[in-house]
């Protein structure tokens, strides 16, 4: 009985310590999630993370060197948030644009953008704007030198876009792009060759 | 004993953390809503006009500022403009002052003088710069409004578009305050 009891008493308190411990992170851990959306919450009740845009998938094309090739990059764009398209509607709007670094083995071709959703917003419902939202793809035609030996190639770059929401606009960014090519040779040309007669080197 | 002292242990981290937690919300508190600076001296500053003239905030000291961070590109800005424009010319005469500080690139000074020109901003444009930004909160967004009294504490802020109504009223409150330096040196 009185080791049970003492088993008790140290069960209570074990369990009182980590019931403290779990308070004191729960309020480190809404603090710091109220600091972060202070600005975003007075502005937009409900909307917690920033106008971001990110890469959500680039696929790794085998490339034939000398030949162009497509690679297209997805984007996704946070919820609540839209960018311009390539070709705002207005003349002071920023255009959303994909700059390649030039590199020595691969040529970056065409940029093929998406066209643009017309969309009218809350702040002037009479204009419509020509804006990108949630994911959108932008084409880039790359053309592998015909010296550049097979491989992996690593391509950089950088997507300026400004965002904004129903009532306000953000900064413009620079979204770091990075995505990979393999460069493949030219497949053999396999020649027709009529069948030979049996009896011709004889 | 080697448990007494892992309990006591923990004990001793939740409360640590809840203390850190309890200190962090104080500032917090005070920022949301009303806007840090509320109450408090507009932050000062001295930039350039559009042709080139200084303009220093204090020196609009006696009347009230509608204070507008604004931006070529943005477009809720350019809806708010007209609204700003007719607030100066209803309302000047009896002191406001309406400031604007374009956050635009200092390249883009071309684009500015040529929105300013066709949207007929009736008011001093000024080339903002990242620690003017940073004095009025840091302006994660535009536009963003601050209404200064004239006695120079600020009096209210719009953040984002919201409405000339939310503006007119912003102003009135700007006008209604008392200049107290001015009667102290009388």
């Amino acid at each position: 009985m009185g080791t049970f009891g003492r088993m008790t008493r140290w069960g209570v308190a074990t369990l009182a310590a980590l019931v403290v411990v779990g308070l004191g992170l729960a309020a480190l851990v809404k603090v710091l999630g109220v600091q972060a959306g202070v600005q975003a919450q007075e502005l937009s009740p409900g909307k917690t993370g920033g106008p971001s845009v990110s890469l959500v998938s680039a696929p790794l094309p085998s490339i034939t060197r000398g030949q162009p090739g497509n690679v297209d990059l997805r984007f996704h764009i946070a919820s609540g948030y839209h960018i311009n398209s390539n070709q705002p509607a207005e003349e002071f709007m920023i255009p959303t644009a994909l700059h390649m670094d030039a590199t020595t083995d691969i040529v970056i071709g065409k940029i093929n953008y998406p066209a643009g959703l017309d969309v009218a917003f809350e702040f002037a419902p009479e204009q419509k704007l020509s804006v990108y939202s949630g994911n959108f793809t932008v084409g880039v035609t790359v053309r592998p030198l015909h010296t550049v030996l097979p491989g992996k190639y690593a391509m950089r770059g950088s997507l300026k876009y400004q965002a904004c929401d129903n009532r306000s606009c953000y900064p413009p960014k620079q979204l770091p792009v990075e995505f990979e090519v393999r460069v493949v040779k030219a497949p053999v040309a396999h020649r027709h060759r009529p069948p030979q007669s049996p009896h011709a080197h004889t | 004993m080697k448990r007494t002292f892992l309990v006591l242990v923990a004990i001793l981290a939740g409360v640590t953390l809840m203390i850190f937690a309890a200190k962090k919300i104080k500032p917090t508190a005070a920022n949301n809503s009303v806007g840090a600076l509320r109450g408090a001296p507009a932050p000062d500053f001295e930039l350039k006009t559009l042709d080139g003239k200084t303009l220093k905030l204090s020196d609009l000291r006696g009347k009230a500022v509608l204070l507008n961070f604004w931006a070529t590109w943005c477009a809720p800005c350019k809806i708010e403009t007209p609204w700003i424009v007719e607030l100066q010319n209803q309302y000047g005469a009896q002191g406001l002052q309406v400031v604007g500080v374009s956050m635009d690139d200092a390249s883009d000074g071309e684009d500015v003088k040529k929105f300013a020109s066709e949207m007929h901003m009736n008011y001093p444009i000024l080339r903002g710069t990242e620690d003017v930004g940073n004095s009025y909160g840091g302006l994660e967004f535009l536009p963003t409004t601050y209404f200064v009294g004239r006695d120079g504490n600020v009096t209210g802020r719009v953040l984002g578009l919201k409405g000339r109504e939310d503006m007119e009223e912003n102003v009135k409150r700007a006008l209604a305050t008392k200049d107290s330096t001015q009667r102290a040196q009388k």
